[in-house]
């Protein structure tokens, strides 16, 4: 990956990172877009398992620092995520939009499941409640925005040979 | 080539391994340093995340609450104008209970009801009748000045006519008696050389002699003539003279006392007490219809002075009778307890209040009103 790629890159992962401080908590709602987790899932795709990672990690920890009683859980969801993506992101060579946004969907419906898990603050009713329900409702809520910005994205991304 | 893709491969795993046992290490951490890491980090690198993330939770909270702030603001602006409205309504009650204590007997209070039919914007039902003694033609005013005449009347209430309607007439002078004619609304510039542009809600005096010139400012009164209005009651200030066809009287535009959308309580004033009498004392030593209204809100602010001193002076003798009752060694009766009322202390005394007409509300039924 060439440096202006690379710098492209950084720049929509900030543009994202960004997104998640201050549009999610403006919207408030039940089922949070995961702007973060698309940020880790574009960024995972571009480059080898072992930063994807590692970029899975560092911005697990960053949100976890804000959730210090579920510390860790979201920096283990997303190097698990992160990697997972990396590995699989021959499947999502194809440009197609259905693919991309399923692949968000799962993604972050994976890596709820993973911070739940990890988290242990949910039992019984509620833990299934919020894996069956809340976090498939979240996952196609962070879909559609994810290949909302993709599209919007893609110049910055994908530039076009001049 | 191969062992390259190997190599790589291996950094991967062991990039995930470590990644994975740190992020477990973390969640097993004991909380105060979880806590510490996380500050460490919600200070120094995630700081302007922070930042951001309060702005946004505070901007969502200002979004909506913004619905409930502008219903706050409408209720209270809603008060505010009922407040205003409250305002002016006790003002002008306080002024009519001031005519009701100025004119002493010979008349009723009625409250002005606006007819909603199209093309009676000029007439009012009064809430009083012939049981009240209101008999057709009686004058009906308001602390400003005169509002109209009664035109029809049931036992329990009576339409009349403001002073704005066409069929309106009022015999008509100068307050200084220098100038007389007959009042009507100002209906149309129809016919005249205007110089002052035609106004629904002006009145006219017409017939003026043409010696009495009239400056603009004079208070225009009733003259008493034909019978229907006493002496004395404002009508309105000159404005200007119109230019008329006429060249044998003068006609010039008033402004009136008493504008028609104010009319809301009034006083109808009883055939008996207009015949032949000069209600000039009542809009006495006033030059203007302003001042009159003015000294009857305070003849009005008197009467409340009056009923407050009352009291109070019930209430002392009250209590002094309680502690002389006291000092004695006598049992109080419960009936002595109560403070007395103002008119059942007064009335053995034999003050002047039982020997001649005593001064009363405009609202309070009487017998000698009755015609």
């Amino acid at each position: 990956m060439s440096w202006t790629r690379s710098a492209r890159a950084v720049l929509a992962f900030s543009l994202l990172v960004l997104l998640h401080y201050t549009i999610r908590p403006f919207l408030g709602w039940r089922t949070p877009v995961d702007f973060l987790v698309i940020a880790v899932l574009l960024s995972a795709v571009r480059v080898r398992p072992g930063a994807a990672a590692l970029i899975g990690f560092c911005t697990g920890l960053v949100a976890d620092s804000l959730t210090p009683s579920a510390f860790g859980a979201g920096a283990l969801a997303m190097t698990a995520v992160g990697a997972t993506a990396s590995w699989l992101k021959a499947v999502f060579f194809a440009d197609n939009v259905v693919l991309h946004g399923f692949f968000f969907f799962v993604g972050k419906w994976a890596f709820d499941i993973v911070y739940v898990t990890a988290e242990r603050r949910m039992h019984g009713v509620e833990l299934a409640t919020q894996i069956l329900l809340w976090s498939p409702l979240s996952a196609a809520a962070t879909a559609v925005a994810g290949v909302v910005l993709l599209l919007m994205l893609r110049p910055v991304l994908e530039p076009q040979a001049a | 080539m191969a062992r390259a893709v190997r190599s790589g491969t291996r950094v991967d795993t062991v990039l995930l391994v470590a990644c994975c046992v740190m992020a477990l290490l973390a969640t097993v951490l004991p909380l105060n340093l979880r806590e510490a890491i996380a500050g460490g980090l919600r200070r120094t690198v995630v700081a302007p995340l922070v930042s951001l993330q309060e702005q946004a939770v505070r901007g969502r909270s200002a979004f909506l609450s913004r619905d409930a702030t502008t219903s706050r603001l409408d209720s209270v602006a809603l008060r505010n104008m009922q407040l205003a409205k409250l305002e002016t309504e006790n003002e002008r009650l306080r002024a009519l209970l001031g005519l009701g204590r100025e004119l002493q007997w010979g008349f009723v209070s009625a409250e002005a009801l606006r007819i909603a039919d199209i093309g009676e914007e000029h007439s009012r039902t009064l809430t009083v009748g012939s049981r009240v003694g209101v008999e057709p033609k009686t004058p009906v005013v308001a602390p400003e000045g005169l509002v109209g005449m009664v035109r029809t009347v049931d036992p329990n209430s009576s339409i009349a006519i403001l002073w704005s309607h066409s069929d309106f007439a009022a015999s008509a002078m100068s307050a200084d008696r220098s100038a007389y004619g007959i009042v009507y609304p100002h209906l149309s510039e129809s016919g005249r050389d205007a110089e002052i542009p035609p106004e629904r809600y002006l009145m006219e005096m017409r017939g003026v002699a043409f010696r009495s010139a009239l400056k603009p400012g004079t208070l225009i009164v009733t003259s008493g003539l034909g019978g229907v209005y006493p002496a004395g009651i404002p009508i309105g200030t000159v404005l200007g003279e119109l230019r008329t066809s006429e060249g044998w009287a003068r006609t010039y535009l008033v402004r009136p006392a008493v504008r028609p959308t104010d009319v809301s309580n009034v006083i109808v004033l009883l055939p008996k007490r207009i015949q032949g009498q000069s209600l000039e004392r009542v809009w006495r030593s006033a030059t203007s219809a302003d001042s009159a209204a003015r000294h009857i809100a305070a003849a009005g602010d008197s009467i409340a002075r009056r009923a407050a001193a009352d009291s109070v002076r019930a209430a002392e003798a009250a209590a002094a009778r309680r502690a002389a009752d006291s000092v004695s060694g006598q049992p109080v009766p419960p009936a002595a307890t109560k403070p007395a009322a103002a008119d059942t202390a007064r009335r053995p005394q034999g003050r002047a209040d039982t020997t001649r007409p005593a001064p009363r509300r405009p609202d309070a039924p009487r017998p000698g009103a009755q015609r």
